[in-house]
């Protein structure tokens, strides 16, 4: 059952300054592109101090900020506004991109 | 062949293109460096046209007044391929964007467009931003005179214009030599409409205050007639007024139309005009440099051919689809014998606006076989062909099915103009390409679309209305109430041939796997009332909004 209807969760994510694409900060203090691997701070003061740390470690990515999710019993964590849900997932749609060189 | 047939650049533009790229580079060296700040390089990067978007940065490229070269969009197809994900979005402010640009690999792209005379300046910020232009200039029946020689000329007056850099919010300039309007000069900050007087001399007509966004208006005339060579003094009046005047302790109200609207038309003029004879005699242009930059704009050369060709009427009669494309994508061309076709960039249920780098060389390689090497951005997210000798057009048509580009669908239902939306833009509320996708396959019969004939959908993600929603015959408005989409749909809006109107709510939002049944419900009750001839808009306007209101939300 999904928990955390209210927000209390949290992870802090960001852009990547050199690309910009969407990390997240794990428990390590490194940035990371993996959802799954994000810190997830329960309460409002481990919230503050995540952002604190994720503010520290800003010197990589652009305008850290807090992110509210969901997880589940098995652990998985799922942003909770559509906006981070894409942010995480990506497009939702199919780009025109049949012949595109995705770079690495 | 001949490269262009529109402004090539002088050693003054290409030195301050170059200068340009070798300053950027130098500042993203510096913020990688972590020498700059974020809040420092941010606005050096927006001046350059980088944004940061939810997903990476986006680069929107500058097309000017939509004019293309083949060679240019090769090279278009080509950073896309190197430096992004192989594709491009054009907009509808006729400039193309790419989604995925690394910031380390920004200066480069930009170099690359350099080498073909392209930029990404004054693609964001409070400047002047690209100036757009009917997209048939040059080759339209109806044209009075180019448009584009006055779109650049603008262009190089406002090009790093060091007291308009600052303006009190972004302004947007828009120009039509034809008295059909196709560059919707009625809902931008300026919009410009040539035409002749009486005594049969052409000037502008110069509108103000237009813009859609949170407060749509439809702009209002500031001079009836200007003079042709009096334009840059008098826009100078007009945006120092507004620079002086223009409200920069709100945001929302930053505009010029906020200004216009809130102190009226009559005393705008009042203050312009008083600018204006402060200041006309001292920037006059030369008609030496009028003349100079005309010349580049010369038309090709077009030898008159029959105005029908027998393979053509051939495969009218044995090609219904080719028939279809012919009524909808092909539009009459001054010369006779040949014909401005327009390539669709919303085959069914496809993400409008955009194509792949294998579909914009596809695109090059037409324009050089059949249009002189030359192609248009629509503000509809089209590619135009300006000048293709009717007998070509069977080609044309061949060549841009294989690209996926011959939908016959243009004012069509389904050519729809979308912006990006939730799926790519920080500022986005809804996604828009989803539902755009969607209503295009319901409606992608082409027999159909043809049946429901001119009917424009415009769709924004946010209220900022990119997607020019208040000017769609049916505009969606895509908005989040606590954490849901929801799409507004208004009804009645137009921007075509000096129609322009803004469309009127219908009603309560729907969500969003109720947009597709809406506006089939929205067409079914159009089709129902209406009358010989009329199109959709035309048959809103006499029977008003009640139908179309019951039709979806029952009986009121």
């Amino acid at each position: 059952m999904a928990k955390n209807l209210t927000g209390d969760l949290q992870v802090a994510s960001a852009n990547r300054l050199v690309d910009g694409i969407v990390v997240w900060l794990d428990e390590a203090g490194q940035w990371t592109d993996r959802l799954e691997n994000a810190a997830v701070a329960r309460d409002k003061r481990n919230s503050e101090i995540l952002l604190d740390r994720a503010r520290a470690e800003a010197f990589t990515v652009i305008d850290p900020f807090l992110v509210a999710v969901t997880e589940d019993d098995d652990g998985t964590v799922e942003p909770l506004s559509l906006r981070e849900k894409i942010r995480a997932s990506g497009l939702t749609f199919d780009a025109i991109a049949a012949d595109a060189v995705r770079y690495a | 062949m001949p490269d262009t047939h529109f402004y090539r650049y002088d050693d003054y533009d290409r030195t301050l293109v170059s200068e340009r790229v070798d300053q950027f580079r130098d500042q993203v060296r510096r913020r990688l460096a972590g020498e700059l700040t974020e809040e420092q390089f941010k606005p050096l990067r927006l001046h350059n046209g980088l944004y940061l978007q939810l997903h990476a940065y986006m680069l929107r490229i500058a097309i000017p007044y939509g004019t293309l070269s083949s060679r240019q969009l090769r090279k278009l197809a080509d950073i896309s391929r190197k430096y992004d994900r192989g594709y491009g979005h054009f907009t509808t402010r006729q400039n193309l964007q790419l989604n995925w640009i690394k910031l380390e690999d920004a200066p480069d792209a930009l170099a690359a467009l350099a080498e073909v005379d392209m930029h990404a300046m004054q693609t964001s910020g409070n400047c002047i931003r690209n100036v757009t232009a009917d997209h048939y200039a040059g080759a339209a029946i109806d044209e009075i005179e180019d448009p584009r020689i006055w779109a650049e000329i603008v262009r190089q007056w406002s090009t790093l214009h060091p007291e308009f850099t600052f303006l009190p919010r972004k302004f947007k300039i828009a120009i039509t030599g034809s008295p059909n309007d196709r560059a919707a000069v009625r809902v931008h900050d300026i919009g410009l409409r040539l035409w002749r007087n009486q005594q049969g001399e052409v000037g502008f007509e110069v509108i103000v205050g237009g813009g859609l966004g949170r407060t749509p208006m439809i702009g209002k005339t500031l001079r009836e007639f200007l003079p042709k060579d009096e334009l840059l003094a008098y826009l100078e009046a007009t945006l120092r007024v507004y620079n002086r005047y223009g409200r920069r302790d709100n945001l929302y109200k930053a505009r010029i139309k906020i200004l216009v609207h809130e102190v009226g038309v009559e005393k705008m003029r009042e203050e312009v005009e008083a600018e204006y004879a402060a200041t006309r005699d001292g920037l006059r242009l030369p008609a030496g440099t009028i003349e100079a930059i005309a010349r580049q704009f010369a038309p090709p050369d077009l030898p008159p051919r029959p105005a029908t060709a027998g393979r053509v009427e051939a495969q009218r009669l044995s090609d219904p689809d080719f028939a279809l494309w012919l009524k909808s994508n092909v539009a009459p061309h001054r010369v006779p014998g040949y014909a401005i076709v327009t390539a669709s960039l919303k085959p069914a249920g496809s993400p409008p606006g955009d194509a792949s780098a294998t579909q914009m060389e596809g695109i090059a390689d037409i324009t050089e076989a059949y249009s002189q090497a030359e192609l248009r951005v629509s503000h509809e997210q089209n590619l135009i062909f300006p000048h293709v000798a009717v007998e070509d057009l069977p080609q044309v048509y061949r060549s841009l099915a294989a690209l996926g580009f011959a939908e016959a669908n243009v004012g069509k239902i389904t050519d729809i103009i979308a912006c990006p939306g939730l799926d790519y833009c920080a500022l986005a509320n809804a996604r828009s390409i989803p539902v755009a996708q969607r209503i295009s396959n319901h409606f992608a019969s082409l027999a159909r679309q043809h049946d429901i004939g001119d009917l424009k959908i415009k769709i924004s993600g946010c209220i900022n209305a990119c997607g020019h929603h208040h000017v769609g015959h049916i505009g969606i408005l895509g908005v989040d109430r606590n954490g849901v989409e929801l799409y507004q749909i208004s009804l009645g809006g137009d921007v075509d041939f000096g129609r322009t109107a803004l469309g009127t709510i219908l009603g309560p939002a729907v969500t969003a796997d109720k947009v597709v049944e809406t506006v089939d419900a929205i067409v079914t009750t159009y089709l129902d009332a209406r009358e010989d001839g009329e199109r959709f808009v035309d048959t809103y306007r006499r029977i008003g909004a009640q139908p179309f209101k019951e039709k979806v939300y029952g009986p009121l």
